[in-house]
Order: structure tokens, then C-alpha cells, then sequence
């Protein structure tokens, strides 16, 4: 065990492979639609890698289209109460 | 016990936090440029665009994550503008060059599937793959955060039109 901790302070600290487990056990928690596995405790981490990059993409191009519908409706929007209100109720 | 030697921390502020920040940006841009020409429509949504992703990094901490201080490095740079970060007390040194992430000893599979998270996450191209994985995570948090506040904020004005 004093070996391996030796050999990881030398090379630019990489964790423990019990953590990076534990990372991609957290990982997946974020990920909305994955499919419970059978071996839970062995983590395919290449499949979750891969629905991370995924569910990126997705959140990339909610951005996009909600930067889209935001400057189609803000221009439309007067000036005074409208958005008083809204960013009210946003801030609550 | 290798495993419980660090704390991985992957908590978000809450919405409010990037709801005000985004806010803060939006009413940014309506004072530099009033939302006049209609041909000018692309350019809008790009700065609105952009608004969205240097709001949201600076809501989750600024300069506190190696994520954030990608983009928000880069958004300067698109500006022409300097951006300096205060030197941080950091015990250890996150970046690496490429030539010695090459020895990172993980599985080819899951090094491949990290290359093309790489991409995807801001600055993640100099990180090891284990520190990608961390950020990666506050990373989705955040961006799913920033979603919420707009989609929230769009259905606002969508109702208020109509």
C-alpha cells in the first residue's frame, strides 16, 4: 500500500482508481436517462463517459435555441412593467 | 486509505445566483446596444449567447474552477480583451501539457471517450483525466442551472406577451 501511495505523490497526484470510480458513480447521477445496469457496482465508464458527452451537447444547443427565443421576445417587450414582473417572480 | 484523502467537491450556488448574474449581463447589453435593427438579428443572439455561458461561469465561481477560467479566458479574448486572475494558493498543479497526459495509464476505451469529453468541456484539453471528470461534473451542474434560469425566463415574457 506505502508503494503505490509513493508512486502516485510522483506522478502528478492522480487519484486512486477507488475515486475515480467514485466520480463516475457521481457522474452518473447527473445523467438523466441512464439506464439502471445490472452491475451497478462496476461501472461501465466509457458508457458514461460517452452519455456525459452527449447530454453536453444537448444542454449546448438548449442554450442555443433558448438565446434564440430570448432575442425574438426581448425585443418585442416594452420597457416597464413586463419585465418587472418577470424578473420579480425570477428572483423570489 | 488512498481514497479518503481528498474531498471532491461538486456543489453549485443556487439558481438565484445565476438568474441575478444572467440578469446582470442581459440588462448589460441593452444599454450598449438598444434592440433596434432587425437585420442586426444574428448578432443578437450571439451576444445573448454569450451572455448566457460568461454569466454562468461567473455565477459558479469565476476563477475558482479550471472550466470557468477557460471560458471566460476565452470570451476575453474574442473582446481583445486582458484577462488576469489573481494568483491562487494551489497545493497542485492541474494543468499538464499533453505530452505527459499521453503516460496517463487509464483504459484506452475510457481515454477516448475522455478525449471527446476534452472537447466539449471548456479547457479541458490541458486537464488529466481524472481532474476532467470533477470538472465535467460541475460543469453539467451549471449548465443545466443556466437552462432552468432561461427557459424560466423565456416562459416569463412568453406569458406576459400574450
Amino acid at each position: 500500500m506505502s508503494n503505490r501511495r509513493s508512486r502516485q505523490s510522483s506522478s502528478a497526484s492522480r487519484i486512486s482508481d477507488d475515486q475515480m470510480i467514485d466520480l463516475v458513480s457521481k457522474l452518473r447521477q447527473f445523467l438523466p436517462e441512464i439506464h439502471e445496469r445490472r452491475r451497478s457496482d462496476k461501472v461501465s465508464a466509457s458508457k458514461v463517459l460517452q452519455e456525459t458527452c452527449n447530454y453536453i451537447r444537448k444542454l449546448h444547443r438548449e442554450v442555443d435555441n433558448l438565446s434564440d427565443r430570448l432575442s425574438q421576445l426581448l425585443d418585442s417587450v416594452d420597457e416597464d412593467s413586463p419585465e418587472a414582473v418577470v424578473i420579480r417572480s425570477l428572483l423570489m | 486509505m488512498a481514497s479518503a484523502d481528498k474531498l471532491i467537491n461538486t456543489d453549485v450556488p443556487e439558481k438565484d445566483v445565476f438568474a441575478f448574474h444572467f440578469l446582470q449581463s442581459l440588462s448589460n447589453l441593452r444599454k450598449q446596444n438598444p434592440f433596434d435593427t432587425p437585420d442586426q438579428k444574428n448578432y443578437r443572439v450571439r451576444k445573448i449567447k454569450k451572455a448566457a455561458y460568461v454569466s454562468m461561469a461567473r455565477a459558479a465561481g469565476g476563477s475558482s474552477r479550471l472550466w470557468s477560467r477557460a471560458l471566460l479566458r476565452r470570451a476575453a479574448k474574442d473582446d481583445n480583451k486582458i484577462v488576469r486572475f489573481s494568483r491562487r494558493k494551489r497545493k497542485v498543479t492541474w494543468k499538464i501539457s499533453s505530452k505527459r497526459r499521453r503516460s496517463n495509464q487509464r483504459a484506452p476505451v475510457v481515454e477516448e471517450a475522455a478525449e471527446r469529453l476534452r472537447n466539449l468541456v471548456p479547457g479541458g484539453g490541458g486537464m488529466e483525466t481524472s481532474k476532467l471528470m470533477e470538472e465535467t461534473a460541475h460543469y453539467i451542474k451549471c449548465l443545466s442551472m443556466q437552462v432552468k434560469v432561461m427557459q424560466c425566463l423565456v416562459d416569463g415574457l412568453h406569458y406576459n406577451k400574450n
